[in-house]
């Protein structure tokens, strides 16, 4: 066989494509691999993207793989395709430091669930990919609160990847993976996503088992995939979700893709406010994404106008997390460990979370039953909400991150990353333009376990948009 | 030896650091949380949401 010439095309082709072209024989797995692992090792310090090569594992992997396409065998829809794992995943043998040196030598003697479900269906993991440190669980006050320092968005390197996913979002986007899986507890998969122009799922809480995954919040984390386009999604949950009797967050549901049994448009009622796509949104990005709503609204999808229930979400999300993660991470607080952590504000956050009531956390869990509840009803009129992602482009590496939010003016779906986490549901971001060269995104959100429908509605919108193709100017 | 168990200070109050800034101001956002979440009116058979469930 011929040397195959790796071209920027191939870094930034959708799972099935590269699926077909291994198919064919164009090229081999072995060669694939390589040709992904020189990119990740070469560009993936570029951005900070990069925790660990996984480049001798995954070449025997890849070795496994081409056994399996010469027998004409196939695994799972992601056979010989390379991916990044966010560093809290346990990887077999390998550090896992959840973005701080703090945790550099700590190595797990088990795969993460996802991993090895995707290691069963012949993906190859090449890397694991960067965070920030403990997944921003003491609030973290700068983007360069990560081991590897601020993850550069691959768009423009003087702005922030977004966080705490950060190196699965710039990996992704600079096209030194295909996919990747990161983690969200409340916008850690949808805002980097947003951030850096590519497809992101949250799924359904419980959908993926989150075993050998840093637990933040156990009420709260979710993992998921971070992909070129919907339908990469659906490929990716289609081989991680399932039941996990070990994780006790686990649904005890699957996931099969399955469009041909997606309802037709004008089947479908979204709810939005047209507040979220103007004055909510930061000025140099309503142009973007008022074109965005003007495109929804000709997919043939009924259109209602709606509020989001009056609650204090981010309030909430704050409470929860904070009393979950000073739990999970007491014994590294009360041991002094904390104050290895780069950022202060972080470590004294952590020590903080310490003091919280039992009182207030509890509170913060009856007011979310009421959330939960809220949202089933308003989930009677419409099937899926709509709004940006974020009503900002990404943050600048200066910028503090910790300032409080100025109010919208009218309530419309803001808040809805937060209030989305709390009643558990699953979140499509969708890139959806441009503002001040940088990618902005429209969100889906929809009923538990609505997943094959919300890719649906993913992939109709990029059936007429091409924001997701779009490639950053990645040089070397 | 109960009497080993009661806490003697070891530094009187005026010699103790002032403190933290990033630790008072973690304080500030938890109770500030508190205070936003006190107001939400909750009937009382209202059960945490434990056992989380989507």
């Amino acid at each position: 066989m011929a040397k195959f010439n790796f071209t920027e095309d191939i870094f930034f082709s959708s799972i099935s494509e590269l699926s077909a072209a291994l198919a064919k024989k164009e090229f081999s797995a072995v060669e694939l691999t390589h040709a992904f692992c020189d990119r990740l090792e070469k560009l993936g310090a570029r951005y900070n993207a990069l925790a660990l090569s996984l480049r001798d594992t995954a070449l025997r992997k890849a070795k496994d793989v081409d056994r399996d396409f010469k027998l004409d065998r196939v695994r799972s829809p992601l056979e010989g395709i390379p991916y990044g794992a966010k560093d809290l995943l346990a990887v077999k043998g390998k550090p896992t430091t959840w973005g701080t040196k703090a945790y550099a030598g700590q190595v797990f003697k088990e795969d993460a669930q996802v991993i090895d479900l995707l290691d069963k269906g012949g993906a190859i993991l090449i890397g694991k990919l960067s965070m920030v440190e403990l997944a921003g669980g003491g609030g973290n006050r700068y983007p360069s609160a990560s081991a590897t320092g601020a993850c550069l968005n691959p768009w423009n390197r003087t702005y922030w990847s977004g966080g705490s996913s950060s190196g699965p979002g710039a990996a992704t986007a600079a096209g030194l993976v295909t996919f990747s899986i990161g983690s969200e507890t409340s916008g850690s998969i949808l805002g980097p996503s947003a951030y850096c122009g590519i497809t992101g799922l949250r799924p359904t809480y419980g959908l993926v088992s989150r075993r050998g995954a840093m637990a933040l919040s156990w009420t709260l984390d979710k993992i998921g995939p971070m992909c070129r386009s919907a339908e990469d999604c659906a490929l990716v949950l289609s081989v991680i979700a399932g039941n996990d009797y070990q994780d006790p967050g686990s649904a005890g549901k699957s996931f099969h893709y399955a469009p041909q049994f997606a309802r037709k448009p004008d089947e479908i009622t979204i709810g939005y406010a047209a507040v979220d796509f103007d004055e909510s949104a930061t000025p140099e990005t309503r142009a973007g994404f008022q074109e965005a709503l003007k495109l929804v609204k000709s997919l043939g999808m009924r259109m209602k106008e709606v509020e989001i229930p009056d609650f204090p979400y981010t309030a909430l999300v704050t409470m929860i997390i904070a009393a979950e993660g000073g739990s999970n991470f007491e014994d590294f607080i009360r041991s002094g460990k904390v104050d290895q952590l780069i950022e202060r504000r972080q470590a004294e956050g952590l020590k903080a979370n310490l003091e919280i009531p039992a009182v207030d956390y509890l509170r913060a869990m009856r007011v979310r039953a009421l959330v939960q509840q809220a949202f089933r009803d308003l989930f009677l009129d419409v099937d899926f909400l709509l709004a940006p992602t974020k009503p900002n482009i990404a943050w600048k590496l200066t910028d503090r991150l910790d300032m409080p939010a100025t109010p919208p003016k009218s309530r419309g779906i803001s808040g809805l990353i937060p209030a989305a986490n709390l009643a558990g549901l699953p979140g499509l971001s969708l890139p959806c333009g441009f503002a001040s060269g940088l990618p902005i995104a429209i969100s889906f959100v929809g009923r538990p376990f609505y997943e094959n429908q919300l890719i649906a509605v993913g992939k109709a919108f990029q059936s007429h948009t091409d924001w997701h193709r779009k490639r950053p100017p990645v040089t070397e | 030896m109960l009497a080993a168990a009661v806490a003697v200070p070891q530094a009187a109050p005026s010699q103790t650091p002032p403190p933290d800034a990033d630790l008072e101001a973690a304080r500030e956002q938890l109770k500030t949380s508190a205070q936003q979440i006190a107001k939400v009116k909750l009937p009382a058979a209202t059960e945490p949401a434990f056992h989380f469930k989507a």
